[in-house]
């Protein structure tokens, strides 16, 4: 008896895995012109700098003022800096560099953003010399991990990206690609 | 960015308050009285923003304290998650005004370092930018196929009780973004329908001055009296010395 019941288990058993093949997967992969991945280790990727130049904004974000100064995100880039100490004359002046970035606040001579995930503090105090004078790293544990150029600002064919704990996506080119990944 | 996110009376006193409240001269950064410290002045759209000697932060989901006291070296005193598809964060007097896709929350910062929610107002998903004073707090609602269903609009709400604020009135909009409090004076951005300027005096019925039409408008700092606007196309300023008659002194275009 119990032999006869242990082998109709594993006659039924056995069977379910014959009566229905699994259907192969519908990932569709193209060939395509598409936009590909420029990845970046995060050492250089978090490097704060500061320049000079003004710079014209791409993807405009947050804006913040303070003093004569007006700030305004460049989502996933940086910071443009604007002389508003005469409003009817307030043009760009600079740019920081802050990878990964998208919100801003200041208290004194110091600026808090996020790059990437960490929350860091940089002196501006002197405006031709913008240090780094703090860093939390992964400070912030979800959210602002979305960061503005995880995926291509256009829609169509990308690259499917993988994620390093070393090097983050930094920007897009446009390739020939081999992908399954499509943004609407 | 996409994020998401309701009425009242407002008495003499309210409007004493608010004037007793403005001290618009000059440069607009805040001065805290007794430790001489600035801090700037973000839009309604921030995520981050600074009250007394604390830098607060939100994410998708949380809500982070942290000690600026000593300015270059931010210490964190509080984390918690707070809920689903945080958006905003504004910052008046010992409270905190959060919106988020499903409500507005109000958090008590009596204590700095650790933040207590005291008050919630609920409403349909939606984005929703916030700003407040003691008794009422202004929020544009934007439903769309990314924010929710919510009928778009300005949301007025009783606050004076914030253990339970209360919906009083109701102004639709058409996809209303950031907004910015001067006195009594609430600019409304309104994407490609203009910058809307009401003056909220009797904040039950904000009645509508003015619009201002020609950019795609999405965010306002009022900034003494100069009204700095994100708009698409770069960054207008202002003039708003007489806050109801927003007078254009700079078109800087991001080109």
């Amino acid at each position: 008896m119990r032999l006869l019941l242990f082998s109709t288990i594993v006659l039924i058993s056995i069977s379910s895995c014959w009566t229905k093949p699994r259907p192969r997967p519908t990932t569709s992969y193209v060939h395509v012109i598409g936009n590909k991945p420029v990845y970046l280790g995060l050492d250089t990727a978090k490097k704060i700098s500061y320049m000079n130049t003004a710079l014209p904004v791409a993807a405009a974000g947050n804006i913040y003022a303070k003093g004569d100064r007006i700030y305004q995100l460049e989502l996933g880039r940086g910071i443009h800096v604007i002389d508003n100490s005469v409003p009817s004359q307030a043009h760009r002046i600079g740019f920081i560099t802050v990878n990964g970035s998208s919100q801003i606040s200041i208290r004194d001579n110091y600026l808090y953003v996020n790059n990437y995930n960490d929350l860091v503090t940089i002196d501006i105090s002197n405006p031709a010399n913008i240090t780094e004078v703090h860093r939390i790293t992964n400070a912030f544990q979800d959210g602002l991990n979305n960061y503005y150029l995880a995926e291509p600002a256009e829609q169509g064919y990308y690259q499917c990206f993988s994620y390093y704990p070393d090097s983050v996506v930094v920007g897009w080119v446009k390739d020939s690609i081999w992908t399954s990944c499509f943004k609407n | 960015m996409k994020y998401s996110f309701s009425k009242i009376i407002i008495f003499l006193g309210f409007i004493i308050l608010i004037y007793s409240c403005s001290k618009d001269s000059g440069s607009s950064d805040s001065l805290a009285a007794n430790t001489g410290t600035t801090t700037g002045q973000g839009g309604s759209l921030a995520r981050f923003t600074i009250s007394g000697d604390y830098l607060y932060a939100v994410t998708n989901n949380s809500l982070y304290a942290y000690d600026i006291g000593d300015p270059a070296n931010p210490v964190q005193t509080y984390m918690q998650d707070i809920g689903f598809s945080v958006e905003t964060i504004y910052p008046y007097g010992d409270k905190l005004f959060i919106g988020t896709t499903t409500g507005l929350f109000i958090y008590s910062i009596a204590t700095p370092s650790s933040p207590v929610r005291i008050g919630e107002a609920t409403h349909a998903r939606s984005c929703d930018p916030v700003v407040a004073n003691d008794s009422i707090a202004f929020v544009t609602l934007k439903g769309n196929s990314n924010c929710g269903p919510a009928i778009s609009g300005l949301y007025v709400h009783d606050i004076r009780n914030v253990l339970s604020p209360q919906l009083i009135n109701t102004i639709p909009i058409s996809s209303p973004e950031g907004l910015g409090l001067k006195e009594s004076t609430l600019y409304v951005c309104c994407n490609t329908g203009g910058l809307k300027v009401f003056n909220v005096s009797n904040p039950v019925h904000p009645a509508e001055i003015r619009t201002i039409t020609g950019a795609y408008f999405k965010d306002v700092i009022p900034f003494g009296d100069l009204l700095i606007c994100y708009v698409s196309d770069g960054i207008m300023l202002y003039d708003i010395s007489d806050p109801t008659n927003p007078v254009q002194v700079k078109m800087i275009t991001n080109s």
